[in-house]
């Protein structure tokens, strides 16, 4: 074999000189929140803190229970994913088509561009009133703010990743006369997926908490509805357990996708 | 949040460069010809009968509408109502934040152990936490701000901890050098480092504050636009609704552009740049 | 191999004919031409050099021959046909990265029979021989960024070996390699063109590299570009980069530099002058 490997020479990282700490940081973080919740716990118990408004853990999580067996959490949990999915699924093809076509003319881009910026940063949410009016109170509306929430950062990410591709790529498509659709579909499309994903990710955070928020609004649809509801109820326990499973489906969410970015962008 | 930031500054960096003139009044032509086609598309879509009559009222309407609000003085005390939830949770989210951020960032165990569960919260949905919010702090005021206040926090601590983080280690060394004491360290060299993170942090804080207060007044409660805006729309007077969520739109835009103007003291590559 | 090296040879009408090739570019500061006309004849098999300062319109050559650039004055011939745009029959290295990260050795390598429509079967076959050929056998399955640079630009030039062009033009493809990648690498590629007995046009400002490859070494003067002087290069073949102690090497390298320097100097000037202002 005649490859040349240059083995370089890279110095011992430095680290900064410091005691080793007693724990490992994810033991620590571990041990802090079971100290936490067991404070709660007999925080609640004794009375320094009211079982009523704040239950205790226990209590929470036979509310849990209580949610999973009644097959509420199962059926709010499903809705709102399809929402999630289907906003998601419109704002990226939507998002990446109009990122397409403010990469395709420097005019355009440059004209409308911050446009979208703006919106990726302005309060696009409290436009819901709006498309209550439009659509009624159903999942069309829920859809179509997660639609909204999430095409900006599509659509900047869109635009970012397709000025990005290098020319010489594109140089080797011209090269073997591709058509210009498997110039996008071989070549543009692909190099610029890494970047594009970056876009999705967020935009996909944006459409959850959208359509979770709408549908808390209005009291309709998955997860936010089932939230209101148990508030209505007076059901605490239950709604806090449902609220704590919002929070650890989106946390979980953000770490795997956050992981499959990573792992893209690392893999080339 | 963090990635709010990079698609921020990709965008601010392809705008900054110098056009010439001819260019200039392409794209301003472009962006008037694209202003009013969103307005025809507006104003025919009311007309055209696809919609229930009164859903997409035509702009005229929702302009006086603005001007009978702007001139009503119920209209002044629902302003002053939510300026106070957004003022208050927006101070009370950004110095938690900033404090949080510090400590995090300048202790390295104290990051690696906490900093997870910020990193990790900060993009849920904080809504859902409005119902524990309100039995904890009424239907009052106070939720409002309590959940502004939260949603404030996150993207401050995560901005100005990873602010402290990007702090050249060769400036801190050149401060021990001159012997710094920890306050003169903290003016002289992490706070000049640290205004493009925390003009960040404010940016999107306040955009964030004000989201959380607003849609907590939709959900429920005695005054502020978000409860305009709701009564409105029970009321079925789109042309009102819209008239407020506009105002909404103006002030929020309106606040993001003096933060972006003022909070900006030293050049924020002055003492980042050398990572 | 014995498909590939069945390539007819008619040694009267020259593979590739450029004729009064000429380029200019209209920039808001005024017209600037890049290329004067430039005619060359390169007969089958034929392996040329283009050699010239930074700026002296080499890639504007190399761009109007290989298609990339349409707008050109002049006409381009391959076997007595005028081609004009991007064609089967002309392959093309390029100097920057240009394998696609996200597909492996293999699959970069049958890029162009997948976007001409060959069945998956096929297209692996034909990707492997021709790995095969550039060496990287055992290397199919790997992604650009497992390999180096060299074996990069040999995957490069194995993909644009798929349809087996006729003529194969080559821009500096060994710039971004260090020095003895790009001696050993120059061996491979002469090496193939002789099995495939393929015209190359290899563009490169490396004295060296243009000596060690080249039947003729075509000398290009400084902005407006155009040919200065054709040097013969009559070093026996087979090559390789051994030669290159020898003392006709030496002075074909002596007699290049002569005729470039005075070229490169003017360029280093115009450089100069364009700093100081």
């Amino acid at each position: 074999m005649t490859a040349v490997n240059t083995a370089t020479v890279v110095p011992p990282v430095r680290r900064r000189a410091a005691g080793k700490p007693l724990l490992p940081p994810l033991v620590a973080r571990l041990l802090f929140l079971v100290f936490a919740i067991g404070f709660w716990e007999v925080a609640s118990r004794y009375g320094w803190i009211n079982a009523f408004t704040a239950p205790a853990p226990s209590a929470i999580w036979s509310g849990f229970i209580q949610i999973i067996v009644a097959g509420e959490l199962g059926a709010a949990f499903v809705r709102t994913f399809l929402e999630a999915l289907a906003a998601s699924a419109i704002g990226a093809i939507g998002g990446i088509a109009i990122g397409w076509w403010l990469h395709s003319s420097k005019k355009i881009g440059l004209a409308y561009t911050s446009w979208v910026a703006a919106a990726a940063s302005a309060p696009l949410v409290l436009l819901y009133p709006l498309f209550l009016v439009i659509f009624g109170r159903n999942s069309s509306t829920i859809v179509a703010m997660g639609a909204l929430g999430c095409m900006p950062p599509i659509i900047l990410k869109a635009k970012d990743g397709l000025d990005g591709v290098r020319p010489v790529l594109l140089n080797v498509g011209r090269a073997f006369s591709l058509t210009p659709r498997q110039q996008f579909t071989m070549i543009q499309f692909p190099a610029a997926l890494p970047v594009i994903f970056t876009g999705i990710r967020i935009g996909l955070l944006f459409a959850i908490i959208n359509v979770v928020g709408v549908e808390f609004l209005i009291a309709f649809g998955g997860l936010g509805e089932l939230i209101s509801d148990l508030g209505d109820r007076f059901d605490y326990p239950a709604m806090y357990a449902a609220i704590f499973f919002v929070v650890l489906v989106s946390i979980a969410f953000f770490y795997l996708t956050e992981k499959l970015e990573i792992w893209l962008l690392s893999s080339k | 949040m963090a990635a709010i930031e990079q698609i921020g500054r990709g965008s601010s960096a392809s705008a900054g460069k110098a056009k010439p003139a001819s260019e200039f009044w392409t794209v301003t032509r472009l962006r008037i010809a694209g202003a009013i086609a969103l307005l025809a598309v507006w104003e025919i879509a009311g007309w055209s009968g696809l919609f229930f009559r009164g859903v997409l009222p035509s702009t005229v309407f929702i302009a006086q509408a603005m001007f009978q609000l702007l001139t009503s003085a119920e209209f002044y005390w629902h302003l002053a109502v939510t300026s106070f939830e957004v003022l208050v949770s927006f101070l009370i989210g950004c110095s938690l934040g900033t404090v949080v951020g510090l400590v995090l960032g300048s202790r390295k165990y104290t990051g690696d152990v906490f900093e997870p569960f910020i990193h990790y919260l900060a993009p849920t949905p904080k809504i859902v936490f409005l119902p524990i919010l309100l039995v904890l702090f009424g239907v009052g005021v106070w939720s409002k701000v309590a959940l502004g206040a939260i949603s404030a926090f996150f993207p401050m601590a995560l901005g100005v901890a990873a602010g402290v983080r990007q702090v050249s280690p060769v400036l801190l060394r050149v401060g021990k050098t001159f012997n710094l004491t920890t306050m003169q360290t903290v003016r002289m060299i992490y706070l000049p480092a640290l205004v493009p993170p925390l003009a960040t942090g404010l940016r999107i804080g306040l955009g964030i504050s004000i989201v959380g207060c607003l849609l907590s007044e939709y959900k429920l409660a005695k005054a502020g636009l978000g409860f305009l805006a709701g009564q409105y729309y029970e009321a079925f007077s789109v042309a009102n609704m819209l008239a407020v969520l506009v105002i909404i739109f103006i002030l929020a835009s309106l606040g993001n552009t003096l933060i972006e103007k003022y909070v900006r003291l030293p050049g924020p590559g002055d003492v980042q740049a050398h990572r | 191999m014995t498909d590939v090296t069945s390539i007819a040879t008619d040694t009267k009408t020259p593979a590739l004919r450029i004729r009064d090739v000429a380029k200019t570019f209209s920039t808001p500061h005024g017209d600037v031409v890049a290329l004067k006309p430039v005619s060359i004849d390169i007969k089958q098999g034929e392996f040329i050099a283009i050699i010239g300062p930074s700026g002296c319109g080499k890639s504007t050559l190399m761009n109007a021959v290989g298609g990339l650039l349409e707008d050109y004055e002049g006409t381009v011939e391959v076997d007595g046909k005028v081609v004009r745009g991007c064609h089967q029959e002309i392959g093309m290295v390029f100097q920057e990265e240009s394998t696609f990260p996200w597909r492996t050795a293999l699959d970069n390598v049958a890029f162009p029979l997948e976007a001409a429509g060959v069945g998956k079967e096929e297209r692996h076959a034909k990707a492997m021989e021709l790995l095969n050929l550039v060496g990287l056998d055992g290397f199919e399955n790997r992604f650009p960024a497992e390999l180096s640079g060299g074996m990069r630009q040999r995957i490069a030039i194995a993909r644009t070996l798929a349809f087996k062009p006729r003529i194969l033009l080559m821009d500096e493809p060994f710039a971004a390699l260090d020095e003895q990648t790009r001696l050993l690498l120059g061996d491979k590629v002469l090496q193939i063109q002789q099995e495939l007995n393929q015209t190359t046009m290899l563009i490169t400002h490396n004295i060296a590299e243009a000596v060690q490859l080249a039947d003729r070494v075509l000398i290009m003067t400084f902005r407006p570009g155009t040919i200065k002087r054709v040097v013969d290069i009559d070093l026996p073949r087979p090559r390789s980069s051994k030669m290159m102690g020898g003392e006709r090497f030496g002075h074909f390298v002596a007699t290049i530099w002569e005729d470039l320097r005075e070229e490169a100097s003017k360029g280093l000037l115009e450089l100069e002058q364009v700093r100081s202002t």
